[in-house]
């Protein structure tokens, strides 16, 4: 199950950051976002130079915490996707497939022609799209 | 769990270090133990000397060239670890008291004595000294002692060089012991135990095992001194041994300690390569080390005692061993799984220790995020130890994660962009100050802590981040709480604490208004003696175009240049907001300045909540020199701080992006976002003269009736502090003509005006008409804005003495004499009047000199020519202001008063001038126009209409239009004279003219031309009916000589007397009168004589002359 999705902007300032598990984890779950900055940026900074990467935008399991595990995903304009799941065993490809739709939500929410780039995404739509998304990972992973 | 391990630990040698003799001072302690800890390292080569070896040396292979001791020093108590036999390294080995002699008793003995105790509870140790510290002469000069080491003071080099030997010496017998121990241990053996094995040892069946397992671990611990004592080929010897049996006992604890060791071997053996095969080797076995480990975790004994914490030690030394880029993947795993390990841990102390090992390596890594999260887990740790110092520990890690979580205290914050202050540093910050959720709790865990830790200053500075940076998230109740909680912190803070964080409220620069004495400052022209012309506008316009189009082209602010002048008060306007729902109470506020060039004034602002304020704060520029204003100082909470206008500029700049919470100044309902920014060279310049004007009897308007004439006072005083030394008044502005004189002479005599000195001169004005428009408009008192003219004052200070330096600046006063013209007498029209009055013929007339009587009266009869033809010019007036106007008509050389017109108020009067006095002399041609309007405007010039009203107004009524409109079209018969003047006279004056006599008479005729005048003549005499006496049948007057028809011929401007006689025979009142025709008339006189046919007659007549005939009884 998908606890947490966010979007972090190229300067590391959060632009969306969502919650699913209902609890009042927000603070562990801000945390475990802001540290897998670490990560990111770290792949960010010292891009591994195969030709086969070199375009890769998933960026895999930034980290293990706890009960969680942390998935990244970097799009070309340095806007990082960010997932959190509590499943043990996720399969690469259905993580891809996740970060694809949310990516394209991403990119419909800001190519809004009232949105400000660089604030936050309030959107409504994005909202529930994001929310459908995640709905839909976790039943894709009990087929 | 041990602070600071790594796979080199095992190699280490502990030593305690204990203050002996009283507690030492903390710079002393400090220096002292900087000495002694220094030498972690002491190579084996250097200590041969104080090495003798005494028995075979169990160390066989050990590398005296090359090899080292590894010492690590611990200050302080370092209480026994139950697990000292599994590791030798944790066993305190020996024991160094330091002594500062100053402090303690003067007695050695008791210094001695207190060692000895202080090293009972250290059994562990193989070698104790004890140095004492600048000792005293006495005690130097006492008898040696073996006990204490006594260190006389000395230069820090040789102390350092002292002190090598001595801990060399140390290392040397410490060496020894170990020998000692292990050549005991391999011959009689040795019992080890460890908190794991106090119960199973009991097993009866694994009697022959057990001693077997006992073999194992004396080799193990043989191999641990093996590798204290520096030997790691000796030391992989005995682990090897040691491996073998515990894997074949099963003694699976002790299997992990030797395979440790071994991999601390194999590093020390092999110091200074970095192979990879070497990296893998080291992993592979640490792996199975951690593995071990975690094999010998018992489930029985975990409530006692627990393995775990040697799983995870060894954890985190593999992940120091890693810890670098390359393997960060794997330090990392390594270390969330150590991590993850925390919760089995017994000891809060343990987990301590981990999270902050944890937060450390992730620190060196690079995971600054990772850092500063466990850095938060382990102030929570601490937060959970009920104490102070507990407290100050969780306070200091808190701080160290502020920079990551981006609410770090400004005065780190200087610190860090001291070297690079690149703007985009700041644009980041706005950035990530989006993590709020996060930063508030970590500043809220902040205030927590110092509030338990009792540094106020903290506490004060985290409430004050938190209110300033997160208001908008903070309830109401909240921001009231953080409120209080800084007044809390204030009150436990002396007064005048000055805090490196800015609260409340925010402040922005409003504007800065410039006195008009700071635009008024005109650059001087040395070379020049006018030098104010040119330098600068001078007109009346502060705008130019040329100036703006000049400053508004790129950095206008920045570019321009303002100059302050010493000792004159210089203000700026602040704009404040307090945005939360408390009233803020702002004790003071002042500009803050860097440099000591400016004095500052406080003032006390109360903002209601929710509000924004604008706010003048001023100061005294104090010395010459630039001036830089970053911000202002703000007193508030009980605190002292410094708010810069940069910060709050890049916040709006984010709020105006949306990338910030909120826009404190708009949420305060003042929303313009102007972009002020502070001119960034500001001069201050040495003092000048000041001049200040005032107006005497009026420094409002001066209400003038229309043409009235006033003098005022123009007081000059100088409010600078250098004398004025120069000083031009000129005028200018509209209406100048009302400005008829300026009394400045005066001025000249007065100068230089030294400070405080005073000077005052005269303006006369003269209120000029209203326009038309005036006129109609209802108000009385039409006062137009800059409709009044202005003084110009130019002044200047003293001229340096110095040629190179530049001449200090010269002023502009400008003093607007304040005109308000109300409408007096209003003229309502003009006629010119036409009046014909005989001539008497009298005695009196035939003189040309006036008569006594005849001064006071306007109307001078031409003696020659009478009053023929008077032309009056009739001005009507009416008076429809409140007061009385006395007029007085007078022409100009003619200084006679004659009877003055009063007209009272609401009526009207008519004003009579005679227009007789100014006939040419001469008829002569006007050529021009100009000469023609000369003339005209001469006419006009010397007709003055004065007027007084009341006791101390006083004008001249503007009448030259009226005039001239009337005077259209007969001004050339009023400015020219007739070509002939005809006269009349009586052969022999005197006697009256009597009935029935001869009466001698003479026509005189002047030629008025300058060319000669051929003329017929003809003389007629009428009675009062109008009938001529002369001719006729009843002539009633006799004549002789010639009448009519007389030819004469008259030089130009002489006189033609013709004589003839009359006989009147009836008395009664006659009336003569000669006319002329003129024969061949030139150009000029047919022009005067506006004849249109060029052959008409010109035809002149005199004016009549009255003759009064008495009888003869």
């Amino acid at each position: 199950m998908i606890v947490c999705v966010a979007v972090v902007g190229h300067q590391n300032n959060p632009l969306y950051l969502e919650s699913f598990t209902g609890g009042d984890d927000a603070l562990k779950l801000h945390h475990i976002v802001h540290c897998s900055l670490d990560v990111i940026d770290e792949r960010v900074n010292n891009p591994k130079r195969s030709a086969s990467t070199l375009n890769e935008t998933f960026l895999g399991l930034l980290y293990p915490t706890e009960n969680y595990k942390v998935y990244g995903y970097l799009t070309n304009t340095k806007v990082k996707l960010i997932m959190v799941t509590t499943d043990l065993d996720v399969k690469d490809a259905d993580v891809r497939s996740f970060f694809r739709k949310f990516h394209a939500a991403y990119v419909d929410a800001v190519s809004n022609p009232f949105h400000v780039p660089g604030k936050k995404i309030t959107s409504n739509s994005f909202s529930e799209r994001v929310g459908t998304i995640v709905k839909s990972f976790g039943h894709s992973m009990s087929l | 769990m041990e602070p600071d391990v790594s796979i080199e630990t095992s190699r280490q040698i502990r030593v305690a270090i204990l203050p002996i003799g009283g507690p030492i001072p903390p710079s002393y302690l400090r220096e002292y133990t900087s000495l002694i800890a220094r030498h972690t390292r002491v190579d084996l080569a250097s200590i041969a000397s104080f090495y003798t070896e005494q028995q075979k040396s169990p160390f066989a292979h050990q590398p005296w060239d090359t090899g080292s001791l590894s010492f690590k020093f611990v200050l302080g108590d370092c209480s026994a670890s139950p697990w000292e036999d599994f590791q030798p390294c944790r066993k305190v080995l020996a024991v160094l008291g330091i002594c500062h002699l100053p402090s303690s008793s003067p007695d050695l003995d008791s210094v001695s004595d207190q060692f000895v105790s202080a090293c009972r509870p250290y059994g562990s140790a193989l070698a104790t000294r004890c140095f004492a510290f600048c000792p005293s002469d006495a005690q130097l000069a006492e008898k040696k002692r073996e006990d204490i080491v006594l260190l006389a003071s000395a230069d820090r080099q040789a102390m350092e060089l002292h002190m090598l030997t001595l801990v060399q010496e140390l290392a040397a017998s410490l060496l020894m012991e170990f020998e000692k121990w292990v050549l005991r241990a391999e011959s009689t053996g040795t019992i080890l135990k460890t908190p794991l094995d106090s119960q199973s040892s009991l097993g009866s069946e694994e009697v022959i095992k057990a001693k077997k397992r006992r073999l194992g671990r004396a080799q193990k611990t043989i191999g641990d001194y093996c590798l204290l004592a520096g030997s790691p080929a000796d030391a992989n010897a005995h682990y090897s041994t040691a491996i073998e049996l515990a894997r074949l006992t099963g003694d699976v604890f002790w299997h992990a300690g030797a395979l440790e060791g071994s991999v601390c071997a194999l590093l020390v053996d092999r110091v200074g390569q970095q192979d990879p095969a070497m990296e893998d080797e080291v992993k592979y076995r640490y792996y199975t080390v951690i593995q071990l480990y975690r094999r010998a975790f018992l489930q029985d004994n975990a409530q006692r005692v627990s393995t775990v914490s040697f799983e995870l030690e060894a954890t985190l030394k593999l992940a120091r061993y890693l810890c670098r880029r390359e393997h960060s993947k794997e330090v990392s795993d390594l270390l969330m799984g150590a991590a993850d390990g925390a919760k089995s841990l017994i000891d809060a102390t343990d987990r301590l220790i981990l999270f902050i090992e944890i937060a450390r390596l992730f620190g060196s890594l690079g995971y600054r995020r990772k850092a500063a999260f466990f850095s938060r887990q382990v102030s929570q740790l601490y937060s959970q130890q009920e104490n102070v110092s507990a407290a100050m520990s969780a306070l200091q890690v808190l701080a160290l994660t502020t920079d990551v979580y981006r609410v770090q205290s400004r005065k780190n914050k200087k610190k860090e962009q001291e070297p690079s202050t690149n703007p985009p540093q700041s644009i980041v910050s706005l950035f990530e100050s989006h993590w709020s959720t996060i930063q508030m709790v970590v500043l809220r865990e902040i205030l927590m802590s110092s509030i338990r830790a009792g540094d106020p200053l903290s506490a004060w500075g985290a409430g004050a981040r938190l209110l300033r940076s997160f208001y908008p998230l903070i309830t109401p109740a909240g921001q009231s709480g953080l409120a209080s909680s800084l007044s809390n912190a204030a009150d436990r803070l002396p007064d005048g604490t000055r805090c490196a964080d800015p609260c409340l409220p925010f402040i922005r620069l409003h504007s800065f208004p410039l006195h008009p004495s700071q635009n008024d400052m005109i650059k001087r022209n040395p070379a020049k003696k006018e030098w104010w012309t040119g330098s600068a506008p001078t007109g009346p316009f502060i705008y130019t175009p040329f100036t703006k189009s000049s400053s508004s082209t790129g950095n206008a602010a920045k570019d321009q240049i303002i100059t302050w002048i010493v000792g004159e008060p210089v203000q700026v306007l602040v704009e404040l907001a307090n945005p939360c729902s408390f009233e803020l109470v702002v004790e003071s506020i002042y500009l803050s300045v860097h440099c000591r060039n400016f004095d500052a004034f406080p003032v006390t602002v109360t903002l209601p909540p929710n509000t924004s304020k604008t706010v003048l704060l001023s100061g005294i520029p104090t010395e010459p020199g630039p001036v830089n204003i970053p911000g202002c100082i703000v007193h508030c909470f009980g605190v002292i701080t410094e708010h810069l206008f940069k910060e709050v500029d890049n916040l709006l700049l984010g709020a105006a992006q949306g990338l910030v919470l909120s826009d404190p100044f708009r949420t305060c309902g003042s929303g313009k976002v102007r972009n002020v920014t502070f001119p960034s060279n500001i001069a201050v310049i040495p003092s000048l003269p000041l001049l200040f004007s005032n107006l005497v009897g009026g420094a409002g308007a001066n209400v003038l009736y229309e043409g009235e004439i006033r003098d005022i006072t123009v007081n000059l005083t100088n409010v600078g502090t250098s004398p004025v030394e120069e000083v031009n008044v000129s005028v200018s502005g509209k209406n100048l003509d009302s400005v008829i004189r300026v009394d400045n002479e005066k001025l000249g005599t007065v100068l230089p005006l030294k400070p405080g000195g005073e000077v005052s001169f005269t303006v006369t004005l003269k209120a000029w008409q209203l326009g038309v428009a005036d006129t109609d408009s209802d108000a009385r008192r039409v006062s137009r804005e800059g409709s009044s003219p202005y003084l110009v004052i130019h002044y200047a200070g003293p001229v340096g003495s110095n040629p190179e330096e530049p001449l200090p600046p010269g002023r502009r006063l400008v003093v607007p004499l304040n005109i308000c013209v109300v409408q007096g007498l209003r003229f309502v029209q003009a006629r010119l009047l036409s009046m014909e009055i005989p001539a008497r013929f009298a005695q009196q007339h035939s003189s040309t000199e006036p008569g006594p009587d005849s001064v006071k009266t306007l109307v001078k009869i031409d003696p020659y020519k009478g009053s023929w033809g008077l032309r009056l010019l009739e001005l009507e007036l009416s008076n429809r202001t409140d007061v009385v106007f006395d007029l007085t008509v007078s022409i100009e050389a003619d200084d006679t008063a004659y009877h003055k017109t009063r007209i009272d108020r609401d009526y009207s009067a008519r004003v009579l001038i005679p227009l007789e006095h100014f006939k040419l002399p001469v008829l002569d041609e006007i050529s021009s126009k100009p000469e023609l309007n000369a003339s005209i405007s001469a006419l006009i010039n010397k007709i003055k209409v004065r007027w007084h009203s009341g006791r101390n107004s006083h004008g001249e009524l503007i009448v030259k239009e009226a005039v001239q409109q009337a005077l259209q079209g007969a001004v050339l018969d009023i400015l020219l004279p007739d070509p002939l003047t005809f006269g009349f006279r009586v052969e022999k004056g005197g006697d009256p003219i009597r009935a029935c006599e001869v009466t001698a008479l003479e026509a005189v005729i002047r030629n008025n031309t300058k060319e000669t005048i051929r003329l017929s003549l003809s003389v007629n005499c009428k009675d009062v009916a109008g009938e001529n006496c002369c001719e006729g049948h009843d002539a009633t007057v006799l004549w002789a000589g010639v009448l009519n028809n007389i030819p004469l011929e008259v030089p130009p401007l002489k006189e033609v007397v013709h004589s003839f006689s009359f006989y009147f025979l009836v008395p009664g009142d006659y009336s003569l009168q000669a006319s002329a025709v003129i024969i061949d008339a030139i150009d000029l006189l047919r022009a005067r004589a506006r004849s249109t046919l060029p052959d008409e007659p010109i035809f002149c007549r005199g004016s009549p002359f009255h003759v009064q005939v008495i009888g003869t009884t």
